[in-house]
């Protein structure tokens, strides 16, 4: 079956490790456990009526304390960017980390969660900004791990992205 | 046993496992395999037999590259995977870390298991970042308590304001000795409170509230050379301290000055937040420069510094932004670079900031050069005239009595400006609402109307258009001026579209409610406005009370242009209205170009997500840019959503959405014809210009 490896970039805290528990295992947890390595996880998805398992490489969070290790995205075939909605600081560093990453490895299909949308109250991420996005070609999904909104729908719409490279 | 088998054992015991690398992702156990590589990744078949370890890991196979390439190149030391999570056959996650070192020409790789370090160094982890999140949270929280504490403090000069008004009215009395000492003593402390609490709200939230005041034309307006030289001479101190030199640096070609639109207090603020900013980068023993330059429509001012440049992951302008802080950390909240960006976009201008070649950045702001007409000068110095007599505007009657009617629903404000305008000399006359202006005005000439903005049954801006729509026929001009609650730039702005003259800021102030009527009549007594119909002078101008900046510019000159605005298309309008600057039209519309789009975008994502406060504000937001080029029938629709956000009803935006949609692609086909012409002396020519609807309208 075809193989292709799938990363989750993001800040710290943003829910990659949570946005991958609901899409593997369906689970969630409210409580936030720090990620300091990486652990990887695969899921088979049909995309586009074609089976492939995606190889889910759920990558520690940048902050102070830790630098991602480019070596990491080695053969990656797209990766979801994940945003804290609620943080709109998270926004500016995870689009700084795709340019590093565009520069490093080129070009790769990526989609944009916006996660945590469940928190509509605290949203920060104006939709102004989202425009600009769009306009600027990122596929936005407004996820959450928690309720599972769009989790499964940003990961098939990379999945399909990545079939049609 | 030999020594090499010995401590191979050793480590096995201690939770690591020693191979051999083979080549093509197969190794060789040299010490054992482990329970918990066991129960990773199942028994050993054979201890002779190769393990294709990378197979069975997709992380050690990625690292083996690197691996590869380590014991390749022959390097000293060791190559170090990181730490990765494997999960046993009972679901356990098991961390590990892998080193790749090479021993007597072997290509060694060892697994270590980090279980029992693991725990501690997550913790560790988990504690740092959590209090990372307490600390974003704990400024998020300070950054509502500021906003609450300006509303308070805002609501607070409210009755303090009308307070005074009493006392004033007092002292006018014939009081008794005792009681007149009260009334002052009262008047004294109420005034004392009122500069105390603008002190806390100058402090806490000065821009937010302050963006109001501006000055547009010279003399008045402010100075940049001056508030940079100012600046200096306040920094200096802290910069020496700190042993970076501070300076102003080119100011080249100043023969035209270095007046700019704003307000002079909010630009030393502007220069204070950049020096304070450049001081934090600036190493020891470096210097920061201040410098001005001339350029056509604009003057820019820059603050260089030769620290160690923006950081290259940073963009620009998201310095600016609310909560923005530099990567160290070195700011505050990350409030002033954004003040700052909010302040000089209001009056028109911008700001940025940018690596400079070489060291160091530069951060600049730019602000439209102030207006230095014939007629600012006089209405300077009669501002000047009305300045100097503003004590006696308390001790003697006016000099003319003026005609006044008052439409305010509020009973005690009403009572109290229509007292303050009687003991002034005037006749003032009050009523509740709008409808009841219109028939007073039916029964009766007045010299100056005050329209409440919000009354019930008509509001002051309805009531307004009712009476310019009746002046159509008369040909004559009512004086109007405006009383709004907040007196704000938007304010301003709306009523200026809605035809008023003025604008006053409620509670009503005596001097402010003086200076504005009596300057707004004005015309009505200048030999050389009595020779124009329609009072064409500028009574608004002069009205420009000091509490109440926001007074609306809107002459009745260009209140009589403005009816023929309906049928403008955009050129024409942006002719009359910039004096024929094509430069500045082609801008404009440039700047238009590329912004209001994203403001529609808003809009329109505001209406599919049924979010009342985002339409509220993206309507405000495009409406505003809409006037500058007429379109009336965009920024009406414009109005309407922001309307139906502030009330929360969104059943009917979506077909004002679409009015607005037709209105704006209009508007833009306009606007592109314009920004394409080299020298557009029409949109586009004659011949290819497309027929929009509001062409077809002026056809028929």
């Amino acid at each position: 079956m075809l193989q292709k490896k799938v990363c989750m970039l993001g800040s710290f805290s943003v829910g990659k490790s949570s946005l991958v528990r609901r899409f593997v295992e369906s689970i969630f947890d409210e409580q936030y456990h720090t990620t300091i390595g990486v652990k990887v996880d695969k899921k088979v998805v049909n995309a586009g009526g074609e089976d492939l398992t995606l190889v889910l490489w759920d990558i520690y969070g940048e902050d102070v304390f830790q630098k991602m290790r480019m070596s990491y995205l080695r053969g990656m075939h797209g990766y979801l960017l994940v945003v804290d909605g609620t943080r709109r600081q998270t926004l500016d560093d995870a689009l700084a980390l795709h340019d590093r990453v565009a520069a490093e490895i080129g070009k790769v299909p990526a989609v944009l969660a916006l996660n945590k949308f469940d928190l509509t109250d605290q949203w920060e991420v104006e939709p102004a900004r989202e425009a600009e996005l769009t306009a600027a070609g990122w596929t936005v999904a407004h996820t959450s791990a928690k309720t599972g909104d769009a989790v499964e729908k940003a990961f098939q719409h990379l999945a399909q992205a990545m079939l049609a490279q | 046993m030999s020594a090499n088998s010995i401590f191979e054992s050793f480590l096995a015991g201690q939770g690591y496992a020693l191979f051999e690398y083979l080549g093509d992702g197969d190794f060789r156990a040299l010490g054992g395999w482990p329970d918990w590589c066991a129960n990773i990744w199942g028994a050993l078949p054979d201890r002779d037999q190769p393990i294709g370890l990378a197979g069975k890991s997709a992380f050690l196979e990625n690292f083996l590259v690197d691996a590869e390439e380590f014991w390749r190149a022959h390097l000293p030391g060791s190559a170090n995977s990181g730490n990765w999570i494997e999960r046993d056959t009972n679901g356990r996650e098991i961390p590990l870390e892998a080193t790749a070192r090479s021993l007597d020409g072997k290509r060694i790789l060892l697994l270590q298991n980090l279980s029992e370090s693991f725990g501690q160094q997550q913790q560790w982890f988990q504690t740092a970042r959590n209090s990372l999140l307490e600390h974003e949270k704990l400024l998020k929280e300070i950054q509502k308590k500021e906003i609450l504490l300006h509303c308070i403090v805002h609501d607070l000069t409210q009755p303090l304001s009308a307070m005074n008004g009493v006392f004033n009215l007092l002292e006018r009395e014939n009081l008794p000795g005792a009681l007149r000492k009260y009334v002052k003593a009262g008047e004294r402390e109420s005034q004392r409170q009122e500069l105390m609490i603008r002190g806390i709200l100058e402090a806490f939230s000065s821009d937010l509230a302050a963006q109001q005041s501006r000055e547009t034309s010279a003399p008045e307006a402010p100075d940049l050379l001056v508030c940079a030289k100012q600046a200096i001479e306040e920094f200096s101190p802290a910069f020496r301290e700190r042993q970076i030199g501070l300076s102003l640096g080119a100011h080249a070609g100043g023969s035209r000055g270095w007046r700019v639109v704003g307000e002079s207090s909010r630009i030393d603020r502007i220069f204070g937040n950049l020096l304070e900013n450049a001081m934090r980068y600036a190493p020891k023993g470096s210097s920061v420069t201040i410098g001005l330059e001339n350029h056509e429509a604009f003057v820019l001012a820059y603050v260089d510094d030769e620290g160690p440049g923006l950081p290259p992951e940073q963009r620009p302008d998201q310095l600016f932004a609310l909560f923005s802080k530099g990567k160290t950390h070195a700011g505050k909240a990350g409030l002033g670079l954004y003040f700052c960006k909010i302040t000089v976009e209001r009056w028109g201008g911008a700001i940025g900031a940018e690596t400079r070649k070489g060291v160091g950045s530069r951060f600049w702001f730019r602000l439209p050069r102030a207006v230095q007409t014939a007629q600012n000068v006089a209405t300077a110095a009669t501002r000047d005239k009305s300045v100097d007599n503003e004590k006696s505007h308390k001790l003697r009657k006016a000099e003319h009595s003026l005609r006044i009617l008052v439409a305010e629903d509020a009973e005690l404000n009403r009572d109290l400006i229509l007292e303050l305008l009687k003991k002034r000399g005037h006749v003032a006359i009050g009523v509740a609402d709008g409808r009841r202006a219109l028939a007073a005005l039916d029964e009766h000439d007045f010299d100056v109307v005050l329209l409440d903005e919000e009354m019930p049954r008509m509001t002051g801006l309805q009531t307004t258009a009712a009476i310019r729509r009746r002046e159509v026929t008369t040909g004559k001009h009512q004086i109007i001026i405006g009383i709004s609650g907040h007196a704000t730039t938007d304010d301003e702005h709306r009523f200026r579209e809605a035809g008023m003259d003025a604008a006053l800021a409620k509670p009503v102030e005596v001097k402010t409610l003086y200076k504005a009527v009596e300057s707004a009549a004005q015309s009505l007594y200048s030999p050389a406005v009595l020779s124009q119909p329609q009072h064409a002078a500028q009574p608004a101008a002069a009205a420009a009370p000091a509490a109440a900046p926001s007074v609306a510019a809107n002459t009745p000159a260009d209140s009589s242009a403005k009816s023929s605005a309906e049928s403008e298309d955009a050129l024409t309008h942006l002719r009359r209205t910039t004096g024929g600057n094509e430069k500045l039209i082609r801008s404009l519309a440039a700047t238009f170009l590329v912004d209001a789009p994203k403001a529609l975008a808003r809009i329109r994502s505001a209406v599919t997500k049924k979010n009342a406060a985002e339409l509220a504000s993206a309507a405000h937001l495009l409406k505003g840019s809409l006037a500058i080029f007429g379109a009336p029938k965009a920024v009406a629709a414009a109005r309407n959503l922001e309307a139906l956000g502030r009330a929360n009803n969104l059943r009917e935006a979506t077909a004002s959405l679409r009015t607005l949609e037709s209105e704006f692609a209009l508007l833009q086909h306009e606007l592109r014809a314009i920004h394409s012409a080299a020298k557009p002396k029409s949109p586009v020519p004659r011949k290819s210009r497309p027929t929009t609807k509001r062409s077809r309208r002026k056809k028929r």
